[in-house]
């Protein structure tokens, strides 16, 4: 009856246009926007999850939005450099109610807004509290309002252990942001995390998750624990190590902690402190550091292959092309034969092109007229493929080989300690090339 | 030749099997131009002719239909036409298609149905609900092809217990969900009062719009790759507007 009541009025409580703006504006910086990798159902109330992920709107900065992204409060006892919200800053302090976030994400979501929860918070008064007062706002949404859309939800690092477990049965995905990518940079700019702090619930979580679901196949439990899994975010730009640094952190964590994204932030300068860049990083970098991630997760590469430690990614090519510009002896391909593996290390074509090529030379051999016909993206390509034993390309070698060999080598490499937590377990974690036309699918939109 | 039907499924297949040793048909319901000095053939509609063509067709790609359904919502005038051309190959190679990309027809028609589906997959993102006075939902929407009906399921899905109307105003017609049974009715105009507080909902979600963007970093080419401009119409965080900032102009 009580039940009945709260859901019919829910009008009553919106959240005012202020509090909206203070908590969003605090909240934008963190990358992280899908929707996908749950395919909660809907048992009454409302909402279920899109496994694909589906996006609900586009800024005019080029993002799009699926989850309304929020924190719960702006009121932190921290002191990070970066942070607009540190505890030495002089702004507005505000905390919204469990209630005012629930019915705005029903509202919001009943209109087609967005696609869910994207719920973070200041830590306030301590780890613990927030993290239970996060808690709460999830078991609410789930139990009362009776929500089944998606939830991502920011985990706390310090929180207690229980308190997380307890979380990820009520949230779709949930994130630790790494924020800087190395143990001294933390130290640095966010004096208050340390990489234990982050790293070791991610890692709990991800031993629950895999316990969770060997017991769910026997039948031993019921529900959801985190299906949608756990990612991470790096600030690129905003301290001096270079990508191929940041690129071995980021294999590292797809293999041991199963990590279902690493999202990669080109830093804005929205603070001036005097460790801190006063320039923004550029956008071009933080393209390349999710192409070469790309490769990683969908296209069989290994760090190693693609980029050495101190390296950074060249500008001129994407990570594909620098890669195969290196080992030119491995081509051209011949494009009626080549396995999916050699296809989709051809420049230029991408998972569904590799696809389309395999569906399409079941019937008959491809020639370049067919590649075209398809759509195939050639312009690349050609350089490195031989249909039906004719070449298309140009063989220039030399000029483009020069170029890339004067790859720049950053001056400032830090070695990184974080692999000192990370078991080395390649083989555990090998991640296999994807082969099928699902998997093909999930490479275009980088879930999972 | 052109061959004119009567836009059902049926009349579809008859135009079919009376056009298909005609190497040069063409196939449509709509209006189509008439090539100069050539009389169009229109086709009467054999529903036993047809359900048999069906039948064969199935037995050589049990998902022919669905494509078919598929093509035949596609919003270009030459749809039929495509449709025609991806059976008649169906026919002649006596097994599934839709993989043999290199041939022209099965490209056309494969990337036809990409289409249609990827504008279900935009709309299930763009749509906007509005509340109305008793607490139903509408969405006015005026896709380029004509798929409301097909947006049914996602939401039906999604909020079992609320009715809602989908409605297409450039077909005049509306895909409705009554809290149980969907229906699809022609709908010119829709007098809709919506509910005290939708206003408030819709200022505070162009407030999020806002703030959500960080204004340093502005690709307004991305935004509209990802968000083409003919979705804005119904979008209250664009103020229905497809400028590119409205709220600056």
């Amino acid at each position: 009856m009580f039940d009945f009541l709260l859901l019919s009025g829910y009008n009553r409580i919106m959240i005012t246009q202020e509090k909206l703006t203070i908590l969003t504006e605090s909240a934008k910086y963190d990358v992280s926007c899908s929707s996908s990798g749950s395919k909660r159902k809907n048992s009454g109330g409302m909402g279920n999850g899109y496994a694909a992920g589906c996006c609900h709107s586009f800024t005019p900065d080029g993002r799009c939005i699926s989850l309304l992204k929020i924190l719960l409060s702006n009121d932190c006892v921290y002191d990070c450099k970066y942070c607009p919200n540190r505890v030495s800053a002089d702004v507005k302090r505000v905390t919204a109610t469990p209630e005012e976030i629930c019915e705005l994400t029903m509202d919001f979501y009943k209109r087609n807004y967005i696609e869910g929860l994207f719920l973070s918070s200041a830590v306030c008064k301590n780890p613990d509290y927030t993290m239970e007062r996060l808690l709460l706002v999830v078991k609410k949404l789930r139990t009362e309002y009776r929500f089944h859309g998606y939830i991502h939800l920011k985990g706390i690092p310090k929180a207690d252990e229980r308190l997380n477990k307890e979380a990820a049965k009520y949230a779709d995905r949930m994130s630790y942001n790494m924020e800087l990518p190395s143990e001294r940079s933390l130290k640095l700019l966010a004096p208050q995390k340390s990489k234990q702090s982050l790293l070791l619930p991610m890692k709990t979580l991800t031993a629950e998750r895999t316990n969770f679901l060997q017991e769910k196949k026997k039948g031993l439990v019921k529900g959801y624990f985190l299906p949608a899994g756990q990612t991470t975010q790096m600030i690129v730009g905003a301290s001096p190590e270079a990508d191929g640094q940041i690129l071995r952190l980021s294999q590292a964590l797809y293999r041991n902690m199963e990590l279902k994204r690493v999202y990669y932030s080109s830093y804005v300068p929205v603070v001036r402190a005097p460790l801190l860049p006063n320039a923004q990083a550029g956008a071009l970098r933080e393209h390349r550091l999710y192409q070469a991630d790309w490769l990683l997760r969908f296209y069989g590469f290994t760090v190693e292959e693609l980029i050495e430690e101190g390296e950074n990614l060249s500008v001129d090519y994407d990570p594909k092309c620098a890669w195969a510009l290196k080992n030119l002896h491995l081509f051209p391909v011949e494009i009626n034969r080549a396995s999916l593996e050699e296809l989709l290390r051809v420049p230029g074509i991408g998972a569904r092109n590799a696809q389309k090529i395999l569906q399409a030379r079941r019937f008959s051999t491809l020639r370049f007229e067919d590649l075209q016909k398809m759509r195939v993206a050639l312009k690349r390509a050609k350089h490195f493929i031989t249909c039906d034993g004719k070449f298309y390309g140009v063989k220039n070698e030399s000029a483009v080989q020069g170029l890339l060999t004067a790859a720049e080598w950053s001056e400032n490499a830090v070695q990184t300690d974080f692999f000192a937590l990370l078991p080395d377990d390649t083989q555990n974690g090998q991640r296999l090339l994807l082969s099928n036309r699902q998997s093909a699918i999930a490479a275009l939109t980088g879930e999972l | 030749m052109l061959y004119l039907f009567d836009g059902t499924e049926n009349g579809f297949f008859t135009a079919f099997l009376q056009a298909f040793s005609d190497t040069d048909a063409h196939l449509s319901s709509g209006e189509a131009q008439l090539l100069l000095g050539q009389a169009p053939i229109a086709v009467s509609t054999d529903d036993s002719k047809a359900e048999k063509a069906k039948k064969r067709l199935l037995s050589f790609d049990s998902d022919c239909l669905r494509d078919l359904r598929i093509l035949r919502r596609c919003g270009a005038s030459d749809n039929e036409q495509i449709a025609f051309a991806y059976m008649r190959k169906l026919a002649n190679e006596k097994r599934a298609v839709r993989d043999m990309l290199a041939d022209e027809a099965v490209f056309q028609a494969v990337s036809y149905m990409r289409k249609v589906r990827l504008e279900i997959h935009h709309l299930h993102g763009f749509i906007r609900f509005m509340e109305t006075e008793s607490g139903a939902l509408y969405a006015p929407v005026s896709p380029d092809h004509d798929i409301c009906d097909l947006l049914l399921p996602h939401f039906c899905a999604r909020f079992p217990s609320l009715p809602f109307v989908i409605h297409d105003v450039k077909r005049k017609k509306a895909a409705v969900y009554d809290g149980k049974n969907r229906y699809l009715l022609p709908l010119d105009k829709a007098d809709v009062t919506l509910s005290c507080n939708e206003q408030a909902w819709q200022a505070l979600w162009k407030k999020y719009y806002s703030a959500v963007n960080i204004p340093s970093r502005q690709r307004i080419k991305q935004m509209i790759g990802y968000m083409p401009r003919r979705y804005w119409a119904f979008m209250p965080e664009k103020n229905g507007s497809d400028t590119e900032n409205p709220d600056e102009t």
